[in-house]
């Protein structure tokens, strides 16, 4: 019970650069999506990669990102120790500028 | 529907209407009708309307169960290790619905009495957590987009760190004011000898002998040289606005170093940025603390009730 009352370390946002070193270093194993309380439709971790930086959003991811609220339990589950938080951060920066721009 | 939840965007109002979502909504709204129903059928065949009558009773056990369930089921979900992707958000969107019916049951249960007894504080305990969850979801749905706002200050159009290009700019500006300030002595003579009394060469070409020494020209009061003198300045050269006078424009603070004052106000705007992202963070995660505070807190209440109506009940149980 008291491990629940501890909150997942706070880092905050990376920049492109670290967040496509970070995609880089991915083995695709699916834990951080397994782990993740917002995803909600079947999405593989290829897709979500290519994605999170450039070319076009297809619409389970876009609505992955916009239901990701930044928890952190993406994290602790990495056995390579990537922060998923940050990626989802950029798709999710992506989404905001491609809403600006419409 | 479809249109909302295809959008590529991210609008502040976005619904994304999933499947499970859909059912336990579904679900949350047929059972709440089903107990408002029953209440009005009871009402219509019993007087008795009290948190001790039969009805009482069975919303006291069912409210309590689905309170269980919605505790106990996600908790069992986010524990195992044998999940699929998008397990964890139904049972969120059941925990969600459970702690919804729970509430309105254990209302019920209630009878509209409200005496200032454990049972009114369980209850109140039971609205609150309900009331932290309902925030709670709310803060996961707009802070995270205020977050992303944030971070897109905090960064480049290209991705890169803002203060990073802002520090380079700010030192761009530093030495290129620096490169001009050390400028100005080597086309300018040096202060020291501007200092300096004037050298007797100065009035050699027209020297005033007084018994046989030599004076400088400048002795005579008279006379004014219109030669430049090594003191005076040009006022075209550009040297001239590194010696302004108090009133003009030049001696404001940040004049000799134009741009300046605008990246440090950037810098603090960015800075401002990544303070509000880390409390936004704070926000998330320390509502959830809350949250599982105001379950402990809930559960303590319930046993507290649990144990005040157990002291009243065997008693009169045994008696018959």
């Amino acid at each position: 019970m008291l491990r629940m009352l501890k909150p997942n370390a706070i880092i905050l946002h990376k920049t492109r650069p670290q967040v496509g070193q970070e995609i880089q270093a991915c083995i695709g194993c699916n834990e951080c999506i397994l782990a993740c309380p917002a995803v909600a439709e079947p999405i593989t971790i290829d897709m979500l990669n290519r994605e999170t930086l450039s070319g076009s959003i297809s619409a389970p991811i876009a609505r992955f990102a916009r239901a990701c609220y930044q928890c952190g339990a993406c994290v602790a589950p990495c056995p390579v120790g990537l922060h998923r938080d940050a990626m989802m951060l950029w798709l999710k920066v992506r989404l905001l500028s491609m809403g600006a721009e419409e | 529907m479809n249109k909302l939840s295809d959008k590529k965007g991210y609008p502040w109002f976005f619904l994304d209407a999933m499947p499970s979502w859909i059912n336990t909504w579904t679900v949350t709204i047929c059972i709440i009708l089903v107990c408002a129903l029953s209440l009005f059928v009871y009402s219509r065949f019993s007087t008795d309307l009290s948190p001790d009558s039969l009805a009482g009773y069975s919303y006291a056990i069912i409210g309590s169960t689905f309170m269980l369930l919605a505790t106990f089921l996600y908790t069992r979900t986010r524990k195992s290790h044998r999940r699929k992707i998008g397990q964890l958000n139904a049972s969120l969107n059941w925990h969600i619905c459970f702690g919804i019916v729970a509430m309105f049951i254990l209302f019920l249960h209630s009878f509209g009495n409200f005496n200032p007894r454990s049972g009114t504080y369980a209850l109140y305990g039971m609205i609150g957590l309900v009331l932290s969850g309902f925030i709670g979801r709310q803060i996961d749905r707009f802070v995270p987009r205020q977050i992303t706002q944030e971070v897109k200050k905090a960064l480049t159009e290209q991705g890169d760190d803002r203060i990073e290009l802002i520090s380079r700019n700010v030192q761009d500006i530093v030495s290129y004011n620096t490169q001009n300030l050390s400028a100005f002595p080597a086309n300018a003579p040096a202060p020291t000898k501007a200092t300096r009394p004037l050298p007797n060469t100065v009035a050699a070409s027209n020297p005033i002998s007084i018994r046989g020494t030599s004076l400088p020209g400048s002795w005579d009061i008279a006379y004014i040289s219109l030669e430049e003198t090594p003191q005076e300045i040009s006022r075209y050269s550009q040297q001239y606005r590194f010696v302004p006078d108090k009133k003009s424009a030049l001696a404001t603070p940040g004049a000799l170093m134009p741009g300046y004052n605008q990246q440090i106000e950037q810098l603090q705007n960015v800075q401002h940025a990544l303070q509000r992202e880390q409390f936004y963070r704070a926000l998330i995660r320390y509502w959830r603390v809350f949250h599982i505070l105001l379950v402990l807190l809930t559960f303590g209440l319930t046993i507290w009730h649990l144990v005040y109506a157990g002291q009243l009940l065997i008693p009169t149980f045994f008696r018959h």
